[in-house]
């Protein structure tokens, strides 16, 4: 008997090569609803091992690009491709099949089974065998189970939600039903992780928590990661990219550092009246 | 058979755990759960793993009497570690987990210890924020989580696996290295440096010897020790208390390799219901604090089932009070009337509401480290728990007195250990013992440890107590706790603590008075429980803050503290009490490692809600 130890991501997860290869482009992207334009010229490029964030006002077009990329919503103009494919046009299971896994903004999560099933069903793509031998579980659908039962302890465990495993999902907490999505998400083996503002209504702790989720997510497995996210402090600490967006309009990229200082992105993001700390920023 | 025994040095845990290794390689000796399943390892697989540890501690040149320090949570490796300190003559020291930087900082440059274990990132991070030089006597710090550390580049660190395989190397080409180092071993060595939680001052660090541990294995585990019939490979102990505290290392350790009882490691602190739940353990070992949550979690149960369920409860808890009533009366020896009752209800309602808790299968139940209140040990005595209230100190490495199965008297925390000489300081009440398992003194504190083991051998405890028919001792409370009123009253706060704490409502009660007219408390409430409370009283609530200032909560304080008062005389009754507006927390200061109340901190920080009871 060996000793046992957390697994890192990567010994249960494939890992890609985070060597900054582009994974997504978007490309001057038009999403309009009845003439109202939720998207307007939007391009960005999301690169293995990166995280970059988009922020914005409420309304800004943020989730809209989510859905864009997902495969919801199907933009009159523009391209995007992943992995080089173009997956413009292409159904939601498809795309997530390619390897694009998200989160949602309002939990999406089945409140009835418990965290160990929802876990478990965010593997379904990752079972390859009929009914007949799910309904026997004997032979391949026994060894597939507990192939991917083990795939989730170690999701549970990296999340540390053990004591959760068996609860039903709607008698979490908040904080932890977003832990939960987070880690359905991740049982999918996703090459590019879409989170829609993981710590929306988190406290400090959460907050920090989640964070670090992310951090060893993006060192462990080296995919890509795009985030939404209202916290500032979050968004500004783990992207290395942040596209500001207004009115679907993008009207700053760059460096977190740069983007702080940018006095577009203040007027309207943070608005008008707000000082300007940053020394390097103000003239 | 070629092999020969190797010679055997002083008994200690580490020779223990090699006999077992050899006479019984494939029986269970640890099991832990981990990503869902209980994982096993055998007697000889234990001693493989911490007879590397020792040859690794070789290679790096630690000499008998080093010390080596862990700072994990309870996990297989901390047993590694310590068995194999032990058998490479190092001493083990452990740190809490919960223990903050400045903390660390102390315990590493007090013990001054050369190898540092930490589990993972969060502890790393505690001895790396220290300043290198601060720490002259730490070489090497192996960490056995990897996530995160691995991208530190700090010089001392290295992962487990690197310094289990330097260990087995080692043993490739010294392999005869740790038995040499074993057959060295002397009574007198240094087994663990076992830091004192400290109410007051900065913790001391108790050196506790092999012989001390010999004694205590016999006293405690063996033949004649509490549990009867003797403990053995059939029973199961989990593994939860912090390793680094005296109690827990009794179970863990001596229990262990003393007796082969099977030790389970959960798989953290907070599926500890569920973890009990699996095991279902024999020997459950405690503190107040956890038996009063069970308490509460019983209750809490109870109270939310539906009325079927509430009748049947109502109808077998009546008869359950008569079973208590008849054991404390007859010192735990049942009546005809009294088993028969106890079987019927453990058909109907005991056994399942035991299942639920992990206490099923329980024949041994200790409190102990902190006075119970004797309302709590009637009820797990009235549902069929067995649980005895003992008494010991890291001092005496936790051998003093215990009550014994048909020997019970509660209130007390039971007779002398048949190997421990007991007596009370004529003058002072003081309880002072006397046997091979007083320590050996405070590291590098020679004037403490005068202080505390007189010319003659004898241990002073720094409690007050009192014998019972003579042949119990009560605890009346620590010298120092002890209130004088300014009407000239020597008051114990610590009974009138208990019974407050005795209500499931109440988490922490610390009673005020010293140079005062009148007694009054501090009391916070138990957040889950009153939480639970108010909802089914349609209360709305947010915080703890919010949850303590509800006049209604108030109010059901204020009838758990009316109740407490019938108990006591008039000087001794609580006049009034504020809540606590916070939970109470070892990182701020206000609890110690141990959990227990630093009074002089609490009377600090909530001095103008104590001075508002006075005006």
């Amino acid at each position: 008997m060996v000793v046992v130890r957390a697994r890192l991501l990567h010994e249960i997860l494939p890992a890609a090569v985070a060597d900054g290869a582009p994974l997504l482009e978007i490309a001057d992207v038009h999403l309009a609803f009845a003439g109202v334009k939720a998207i307007d010229g939007v391009s960005l490029t999301v690169r293995r091992g990166k995280v970059f964030a988009v922020i914005g006002p409420n309304g800004a077009g943020k989730t809209s690009i989510f859905n864009c990329i997902s495969g919801v919503y199907h933009p009159q103009q523009g391209s995007i491709h992943f992995e080089g494919a173009d997956i413009l046009g292409l159904k939601p299971n498809r795309i997530a099949d390619l390897g694009v896994a998200r989160t949602f903004q309002n939990i999406e999560l089945f409140p009835q089974l418990t965290v160990l099933d929802n876990l478990m069903l965010g593997r379904h793509q990752h079972l390859h065998y009929g009914t007949p031998a799910a309904m026997l579980r004997i032979g391949k659908a026994a060894r597939e189970e507990a192939r991917n039962r083990e795939v989730v302890e170690g999701i549970i465990e990296f999340l540390d939600i053990q004591q959760h495993r068996k609860s039903y999902v709607a008698m979490l907490p908040y904080g932890i039903q977003k832990r939960v999505e987070l880690g359905r998400a991740l049982a999918m083996a996703p090459k590019l992780l879409l989170l829609d503002e993981p710590a929306a209504g988190m406290n400090l702790e959460e907050t920090e928590d989640m964070a670090r989720f992310i951090t060893d997510i993006r060192r462990e497995l080296g995919i890509g990661i795009v985030l939404v996210d209202h916290d500032m402090h979050l968004v500004m600490d783990l992207a290395d990219t942040v596209l500001a967006i207004d009115f679907g309009r993008p009207i700053a990229a760059g460096t977190p550092r740069e983007i702080q200082s940018n006095q577009d992105v203040i007027r309207a993001y943070l608005g008008e009246e707000h000082a300007v700390a940053d020394p390097g920023g103000s003239a | 058979m070629t092999t020969t025994l190797p010679s055997v040095g002083t008994i200690s845990p580490a020779t223990r755990l090699r006999e077992f290794a050899t006479n019984t390689p494939n029986a269970i000796a640890l099991r832990e759960k981990s990503r869902g399943i209980w994982r096993e390892f055998t007697w000889a697989a234990f001693w493989d793993q911490a007879e590397a540890f020792a040859h690794a501690l070789l290679a790096h040149g630690i000499e008998r009497g080093d010390r080596v320090a862990i700072h994990s949570d309870n996990r297989p490796e901390w047993l590694f570690t310590d068995l194999g300190s032990l058998a490479a003559g190092a001493a083990c020291m452990g740190l809490y987990p919960t223990n903050p930087t400045v903390e660390v900082e102390y315990l590493l440059k007090n013990s001054g210890s050369r190898l540092l274990i930490v589990e993972d990132e969060e502890q790393a991070d505690k001895v790396l924020a220290v300043p290198t030089a601060d720490l002259p006597a730490l070489e090497k710090i192996v960490y056995l989580e990897h996530r995160g550390v691995d991208a530190y580049d700090d010089p001392r660190l290295m992962s487990w696996d690197a310094f289990m395989a330097e260990g087995r190397a080692h043993r490739e080409t010294h392999p005869h290295a740790v038995e040499e180092r074993m057959a060295e071993a002397r009574p007198e060595d240094l087994a663990y440096l076992v830091y004192t939680s400290g109410t007051t001052g900065p913790p001391k660090g108790s050196m506790i010897t092999l012989r001390n541990l010999e004694f205590a294995a016999n006293e405690i585990a063996g033949d004649r020790g509490i549990v009867q019939p003797g403990p053995g490979p059939d029973d199961l102990i989990v593994s939860y208390l912090p390793l680094c505290h005296i109690y827990e290392k009794l179970f863990s350790v001596v229990f262990n390799t003393g007796a082969g009882v099977p030790i389970h490691f959960g798989e953290s602190l907070d599926t500890l219901v569920a973890d009990m739940r699996d095991v279902q353990p024999t020997i459950v070992q405690g503190v107040p604090r956890i038996w009063e949550r069970i308490f509460a979690a019983i209750q809490v149960r109870l109270a939310s089932a539906s009325r079927l369920k509430r009748v049947n409860a109502a109808i077998w808890l009546a008869s359950a009070r008569y079973v208590g009533r008849t054991l404390v009366r007859r010192e735990g020896r049942h009546t005809v009337l009294s088993r028969l009752l106890l079987r019927v209800g453990d058909v109907f309602l005991f056994r399942s509401l035991k299942d639920r808790v992990g206490l099923r299968r329980i024949r041994y139940g200790v409190s102990a480290a902190a006075p119970i209140a004797p309302e709590i040990l009637q009820f797990f005595m009235s549902i069929g728990v067995p649980l005895y209230e003992a008494y010991g100190m890291t001092e005496n490495c936790g051998v003093a007195t215990a009550n014994r199965p048909g020997r019970i008297k509660l209130g007390t925390v039971g007779e002398p250990y048949p190997g421990c000489e007991l007596r009370l300081d004529a003058e002072t009440g003081e309880i002072l013992t006397r046997h091979p398992a007083v320590f050996a003194g405070y590291w590098n504190l020679p004037e403490a440890t005068a202080r505390t083991i007189d010319a003659d051998g004898w241990l002073h405890t720094g409690d007050v107590g009192a014998w019972v028919d003579d042949t119990h001792v009560k605890i009346i409370d620590r010298i120092k706790d002890i209130i004088i009123t300014s009407g000239g009253k020597n008051v114990s706060p610590s009974e009138i603590e208990n019974t407050l704490k005795a209500s499931p409502f109440i988490k922490e009660a610390i009673v005020i008075g010293d140079r005062r007219r009148y007694l009054t408390a501090l009391i916070g409430i138990d957040l889950e429980v009153v939480s639970e409370w108010a909802q089914r009283h349609k209360i709305p609530h947010t915080t703890y803050r919010d949850l303590s200032e509800k006049p209604e909560v108030i109010k059901l304080v204020q009838k758990a503290v009316d109740a407490a008062n019938e108990k006591f005389s008039r000087v001794e009754q609580i006049k009034t009490f504020r809540l606590l507006t916070k939970e109470l927390d070892h990182e701020e200061g206000e609890l110690t490692a141990t959990q227990k109340v630093k009074r002089s901190v609490i009377e600090d920080k909530f001095g103008d809600l104590i001075e508002s009871m006075y005006r």
